[in-house]
């Protein structure tokens, strides 16, 4: 049931709340404003055509029955040139004197820098051996029977 | 090509505010000084110290917006500000009391004007910590390269340019998954600042042995590459003797595995300035560094840490030469259908007040108390070439995997990063207020162009990287030793990992420089 008192309630949020909602609107609105008297905004245009333009591509390169730069391989390159998958040109290793393909230079020089060395668990073993051998070597000197 | 002023500019005051000020000038602002109140929030009013609610002269209602006169602080509602104007004449500007604005009457506008901002931003200043006064560490007036220095660019050339390419273009071999070196490299060397030290000589490799003897330095081995890649021989160039140097330079990085190109990138900018900084003897730290690294890529950071509850900011400035961009996947609205990620969308979260949690509060000089606080990024000084990082590698501590993020990210050709500029931010902070910014460098210019896009394709551990340089206005693909053409369609498609923009007046006068004769070709 409602009484007097409750339609005045209701009456009065419904008030204070569209107050309110006024006030945020224009608050927005005196932002935006200021926004687009002061140029902050002018390179809106600008940036919706670089979206565009980015759109286009991506569904130009979407599109299968485009001939993708991207995915043919490569016949010549700009100077009529080809070249091998792994690089052919010949030089010798600043490191070490050996002269090594280009393709497999990188590879070389950790090794040659000994910057890493591969242990493997056959080198290990190889190793372990051979300090056997070494350590009764010596004893075998020692226990010379005279 | 027409370039833009800065693009905060005051706007002409329509012609009753121009009346007004050359009336009263600041008169009316003073008065006013004393009444102007800032909330909390941040939000500034008119406050005439009358503890009765305002009401219009006219219809006694208190409703709406409401507005002072300027003239003679009588207070009118939006409906009969016109009649106040009509009965007085000369009170045309009046001020929104909810949110000290100007209005013109007569033109039913709002009106902006600097000299009211700067009256309306320091009563919220002043208002932000009372007391205390903002201590704000002084930028030095920022380093110019030395443009003049830059503009003697000689070009080497001989009969074996075959073609009327562009110099500078040649491919790289891949020594064994050097991809991530090759590409950086084609990057750097095309940077008009780098490409132009080198090859005025600036740094000459002959005296650079003689006085300091040493077989390793990453300056001469870069100049020899820029040498090779603008003698105009065309083959692929093995750049093995770099890398030799690199290593030596780098042993943490050496080895034959894929490596990072970002890392790689900072690694050698850090060569270039070490081996500047032994020979000028000096430690200065990176903002005053006068080596090419730092020249070319060096800019300046500005973080403003606030205390949530006093408002107190305190403010640092850190120097970088590059910035790392978090991917904005977290923020894309729902309503783009495609769910697009755009460089602006992640300056802007880069440039984001961000809340800090609660478990990291932090004291505040103002409360002397530990406080909850928000963070906001800027930047202070622009580089001349801006290296911004796609941080597409995400390596997680926890679980012990790393993984790729292969979201494609829209970026622009043109950039503007006016918006990111700590001026910018900080404006943004007092409601974009016309007012002068204290360490604002309105000589250098915010624009850029796009002149590299490095890009990743494939997974984390077997992926390969290519670089597109866009020179005289035609965009090549550089794949190790294979240089192609490309259309721009292919660049804007592709999945960029590290994009480099250079200031837009370096990057027109750079291709005048490097445009092809072709006449003087056919010798």
């Amino acid at each position: 049931m409602s009484g007097p008192n409750e339609d005045n309630n209701t009456q009065l949020s419904s008030h204070i709340f569209g107050d309110l909602l006024d006030s945020i609107i224009v608050d927005v609105a005196s932002e935006c404003h200021r926004i687009a008297k002061l140029g902050l905004d002018r390179n809106l245009e600008e940036e919706e055509e670089e979206m565009r333009l980015s759109a286009q591509a991506r569904a130009r390169v979407a599109d299968p029955s485009n001939s993708s730069e991207t995915n043919t391989k490569y016949v010549v390159d700009i100077f009529g040139q080809t070249h091998p998958s792994v690089a052919t040109e010949i030089f010798e290793c600043m490191n070490c004197g050996r002269s090594i393909a280009a393709g497999r230079f990188a590879p070389h020089l950790e090794k040659c820098m000994g910057k890493v060395i591969p242990i493997s668990s056959y080198h290990i073993s190889i190793c372990l051996y051979l300090s056997i051998m070494i350590d009764s070597y010596y004893d075998r000197e020692f226990c010379a029977i005279p | 090509m027409c370039l833009r002023s800065s693009s905060y500019t005051s706007p002409k005051p329509c012609k009753h505010l121009a009346d007004y000020k050359l009336r009263h000038a600041f008169n009316g602002y003073d008065s006013l000084q004393n009444c102007l109140k800032t909330t909390p929030i941040g939000r500034t009013r008119v406050d005439n110290h009358n503890t009765k609610i305002p009401r219009c002269n006219f219809c006694n209602g208190y409703q709406g917006r409401l507005y002072i006169c300027l003239m003679c602080s009588s207070i009118s509602c939006s409906t009969h500000i016109l009649l106040h104007t009509q009965s007085k004449s000369g009170h045309d500007v009046a001020i929104d009391i909810e949110r000290s604005e100007l209005y013109c009457c007569l033109c039913c506008d709002q009106v902006y004007d600097p000299d009211f901002d700067k009256v309306v931003v320091s009563e919220q200043i002043k208002g932000l910590c009372p007391g205390r006064s903002n201590k704000r560490r002084r930028l030095d007036s920022g380093m110019e390269l030395d443009l003049k220095k830059s503009k003697r660019l000689i070009a080497m050339r001989d009969g074996r340019a075959k073609s009327c390419y562009p110099l500078g273009l040649r491919g790289l071999n891949n020594l064994g998954n050097t991809c991530f070196m090759n590409s950086v490299l084609q990057a750097l060397l095309h940077a008009p600042p780098l490409r132009n030290y080198f090859l005025s000589d600036h740094h000459n490799r002959d005296e650079c042995k003689r006085r300091y003897g040493e077989k390793l330095c990453l300056l001469c081995e870069i100049g020899a590459l820029v040498s090779a890649m603008f003698s105009g021989d065309r083959s692929p160039y093995s750049p093995a003797q770099f890398l030799y140097s690199w290593w030596q330079h780098s042993s943490n990085l050496a080895s034959y595995e894929e490596q990072d190109a970002h890392e790689f990138f900072i690694s050698v900018l850090d060569g270039i300035h070490e081996k500047e900084s032994k020979v000028r003897n000096s430690s200065k730290d990176d903002g005053d560094c006068q080596c090419i690294a730092h020249r070319a890529f060096s800019g300046s950071l500005r973080s403003d840490v606030t205390c949530t509850i006093c408002g107190f900011t305190s403010t640092t400035y850190d120097p970088c030469v590059d910035i790392s961009l978090n991917l904005d996947t977290v923020n894309l609205s729902a309503a783009e259908k495609t769910g697009l990620s755009t460089l602006s969308g992640c300056l802007n979260l880069f440039t984001r007040a961000e809340r800090l949690g609660s478990d990291s509060k932090l004291h505040c000089q103002n409360c002397q108390e530990l406080r909850d606080t928000s963070k906001q990024l800027s930047i202070s000084r622009l580089p001349l070439v801006l290296c911004l990082h796609i941080k597409r590698f995400e390596h997680s501590l926890i679980r012990k995997t790393s993984r790729k993020i292969d979201q494609y990210l829209q970026f622009p050709f043109a950039l503007d990063m006016t918006p990111y500029l700590s001026s910018s931010i900080v404006r943004s902070r007092f409601g974009n207020r016309i007012f002068a910014f204290e360490c604002e460098n309105s000589d250098s210019s915010a624009e850029y162009e796009i002149f590299a896009v490095i890009a990743h394709s494939g997974m984390l551990e077997s992926g390969h990287y290519v670089t597109y340089l866009h020179v005289n206005n035609q965009w090549y693909k550089c794949d190790d030793a294979w240089i192609c053409e490309v259309d721009e369609g292919i660049v804007r498609a592709s999945q960029c990992y590290m994009l480099f923009y250079v200031q837009k007046l370096l990057y027109y006068k750079a291709n005048k420089d490097l445009s092809c004769n072709a006449s003087v070709e056919s010798r």
